[in-house]
């Protein structure tokens, strides 16, 4: 629906777009992503018109831009800016009633019965009625934010153009546009093109990503599967992050390893012993202190093994919902070797992974250090076999940690040391 | 205060505020240096045109200068709206972007050269007041540059017409510039007659024309892109905005002087009145204005009569302080 060949932008003092060829699709949600400065709201009003390209062609349903007249245009597309501040103290009525523009039949008036419509159900969508009598100048951000979407509602156009529109907005806002962007899209197939910053969101709700580079090219246009990969981004963003799947949507999500570590283990080697969950935390802190890790025998699917598998740690695999075979264990038991330290920190103790505490005692007799988390005796669901093999390792020399912090002090000592 | 209460307080404001032009006339026609009565007034004034000494000074002295006073009023109130829409900004008034300095200098120039026909100073001032509004539009190619850079073009211009001006002053005859610093201040008493119809006329037009942009105005006020992208021709809209506006200054200078204040401040007390939108505000502020400059100007010739104050003195004295007062009753309205 709309084509862009070869365009070419710049202002006059840096050069922004070139030679930049996409299209965008009749009725899909296409999300505009990339760094500051890459020109995502530049891009966007070339689409609309407001900028004209120095070189290279837009079309609207194959019609070249420049020869759609300018009320024609504002009924094809509807733009919310990322904010309006305006001197004047308009009621919000009003200013949503400037939407009906683009169709006014006479000089002096929008307010013809299905401009009154139109006006209302927007008022209605947006859920600004309680403060359609108030002046905008009254507002805050976030409710701004609403009357202008309000405002391109009021435009009734098949395509809306939405430009960080949901920046100021409350979680429950943020929410209840979303879904009306989706409504919007679902319903009365509005094409709708948005610049977010929220990457999650937008890997959520679009059919299509863009992801600009810092100069304006194209590093990926395609599903968000296919654009937000943790190279991507690291590439265009230049941030540590992982990519991993919404539990609930299965949209990709990004996991941002922003390093808050307090300690470091410079590369210290350690493996890790969990499994139903216990090794998350203390496997992402333990990256982030940069320790060598490695972490088994986990079954496949475990919320721990996925985590691994996320930060790239190397693990040692069993299928789904068996008990750990003697291959696997053998398996662990070489990459327990390896290590410097072996962590415990599987809390529940049943006859699947009993054996795991073998591998400890084994640990130990190699002279490799063993911590154990937080062990609890009614944790323990072997007929206190677990809890006593336990008590062992602990007079064979396992060292019993309070906490995952007191863990990392310790093991910070080991490193030093 | 509910809804209703609001709307029908509003509403009786605003049958007042139609006639309050007729009111002020009244005012001006019963003031200056000979006391007339109020009875005495209507009966004079029913009795029409005529040769009595009571006759002609309400006929043919005070009721023409009533109207030019009306006409100067709405001209400069219409222009002030225009350009605080159009240059969305709240400090703008009609002498914003260098036609007061345009026009004083035209108006100066014709003085200096020992001009004293009634008909050249306006006519000077008029042509003056244009050239510069021309020069700053032309020097910021205004159909696509921002609001800011126009402003600041105009003030360039402002200055540049300024020095002009003060330098035409140090050269000039001493009662030359006793006569220019009358007409900067702003003086009603400078024009023909004769131009007061023309003037009215000129002035109607401007106003139809002007409301007809009433909505274009409004979209204007939210800044250029979100008009253009609502559907607004930016370009083409404000160089019509541009000329009516300039052309309504133009007229109210060349027949008045730098009459102050009128433009700045009636659009606000008509804005806190009536709201932003330019359908109402338009109408009410021509009406408002031209009230104000009348009972400014029967004040001004009365209190030191038969000695008269610059008009622009009483309109600024009279003005900020009841603007003030408004904008303490409504609070933060902008």
């Amino acid at each position: 629906m709309i084509q862009v060949n070869n365009l070419c932008f710049g202002f006059t003092t840096a050069e922004i777009f070139n030679n930049l060829s996409f299209d965008i699709h009749q009725g899909e949600i296409l999300s505009v992503i990339g760094p500051n400065g890459s020109g995502k709201s530049t891009l966007l009003r070339l689409l609309r018109g407001s900028l004209k390209p120095q070189s290279g062609e837009i079309l609207w349903d194959h019609i070249p831009l420049e020869k759609i007249p300018t009320p024609a245009m504002a009924r094809r597309v509807a733009v919310v800016p990322q904010s309006s501040a305006t001197p004047f103290p308009y009621k919000v009525r009003e200013l949503v009633a400037m939407g009906r523009y683009p169709y006014r039949k006479n000089f002096l008036s929008f307010e013809n019965k299905s401009d009154l419509q139109a006006i209302e159900q927007a008022l209605v969508m947006t859920d600004i009625l309680p403060l359609a009598e108030r002046s905008v100048t009254q507002l805050s951000g976030g409710e701004i934010q609403r009357v202008l979407l309000a405002r391109a509602l009021a435009q009734n156009s098949s395509v809306l153009f939405l430009d960080e529109a949901t920046n100021h907005l409350d979680i429950d806002h943020r929410f209840e546009l979303t879904e009306l962007m989706l409504r919007l899209n679902r319903e009365q197939h509005t094409t709708i093109v948005q610049i977010s910053h929220d990457l999650d969101l937008a890997a959520a709700i679009s059919q299509r990503i863009l992801l600009l580079t810092e100069h304006g090219n194209i590093a990926a246009i395609g599903s968000p599967q296919e654009v937000m990969t943790a190279a991507n981004l690291q590439q265009i963003f230049r941030v540590d992050v992982k990519v991993d799947s919404n539990p609930f949507t299965g949209a990709p999500q990004i996991v941002p390893l922003i390093n808050n570590s307090t300690h470091q283990l410079n590369g210290l080697k350690v493996h890790l012993i969990c499994g139903g969950g216990n090794g998350k935390t203390l496997l992402r802190r333990l990256h982030m202190a940069k320790a060598n890790l490695t972490a088994g025998p986990l079954n496949q699917g475990d919320s721990d093994e996925t985590t691994a598998n996320v930060l790239n740690v190397p693990v040692v695999q069993e299928i789904p919902f068996s008990p750990f075979s003697k291959n696997t264990l053998a398996t662990a038991g070489q990459f327990i070797a390896q290590t410097d330290v072996l962590v415990v920190t599987t809390r529940w103790w049943g006859a699947g992974n009993l054996p795991c505490l073998d591998l400890a005692e084994k640990a130990i007799q190699q002279g490799t250090a063993v911590f154990l988390l937080s062990q609890q005796q009614d944790q323990d669901y072997t007929g206190g076999k677990a809890w006593d093999k336990i008590q062992q390792l602990q007079q064979q020399g396992a060292l019993p940690v309070r906490n995952e912090e007191h863990l990392l002090d310790e093991l910070e000592k080991l490193t030093a040391a | 205060m509910n809804k209703a209460q609001k709307t029908s307080g509003r509403s009786l404001w605003q049958r007042l505020l139609i006639l309050s032009p007729l009111l002020a006339i009244f005012i001006s026609l019963s003031a200056g240096n000979m006391d007339i009565s109020w009875d005495r007034l209507l009966t004079i004034f029913l009795q029409g045109p005529g040769s009595s000494i009571e006759q002609v000074i309400i006929w043919e002295v005070r009721l023409p200068r009533a109207l030019l006073a009306g006409l100067v009023g709405a001209a400069l109130s219409l222009s002030g709206v225009t350009f605080q829409a159009v240059l969305r900004n709240p400090l703008a008034d009609p002498y914003l972007l260098g036609v007061s300095g345009g026009a004083a200098l035209g108006a100066v120039t014709a003085l200096t050269c020992g001009a004293q026909s009634p008909l050249i100073i306006p006519l000077a001032a008029f042509i003056g007041a244009l050239v510069a509004l021309l020069l700053v539009y032309m020097v910021a190619q205004a159909h696509t540059c921002s609001s800011h850079t126009l402003i600041l073009s105009g003030v360039m211009v402002g200055s540049l017409a300024a020095a002009l001006l003060l330098f035409l002053l140090w050269r000039a005859p001493a009662d030359a510039t006793r006569q220019a610093i009358f007409w900067l201040a702003g003086n009603l008493s400078l024009a023909d007659p004769d131009w007061l119809s023309w003037g009215w006329l000129w002035v109607l037009i401007g106003f139809l024309l002007l409301w007809s942009q009433s909505l274009n105005l409004d979209l204007l006020t939210q800044g250029e892109e979100t008009a253009a992208d609502l559907g607004l021709d930016v370009g083409k809209t404000r160089l019509i905005l541009f000329a009516l506006a300039g052309a309504l200054t133009a007229c109210a200078v060349s027949l008045a002087g730098l009459v102050g204040f009128v433009g700045l401040v009636i659009p606000h007390i008509c804005r806190l009145l009536w709201g932003p939108g330019h359908r109402l505000l338009l109408p009410f502020s021509a009406l408002l204005g031209s009230s104000f400059l009348i009972i400014a100007d029967a004040i001004a010739r009365s209190l030191y009569a038969p000695a008269e104050i610059p008009v622009g003195v009483v309109t600024a004295l009279l003005g900020a302080p009841f603007f003030l007062f408004l904008l303490r009753r409504k609070g933060d309205y902008l």
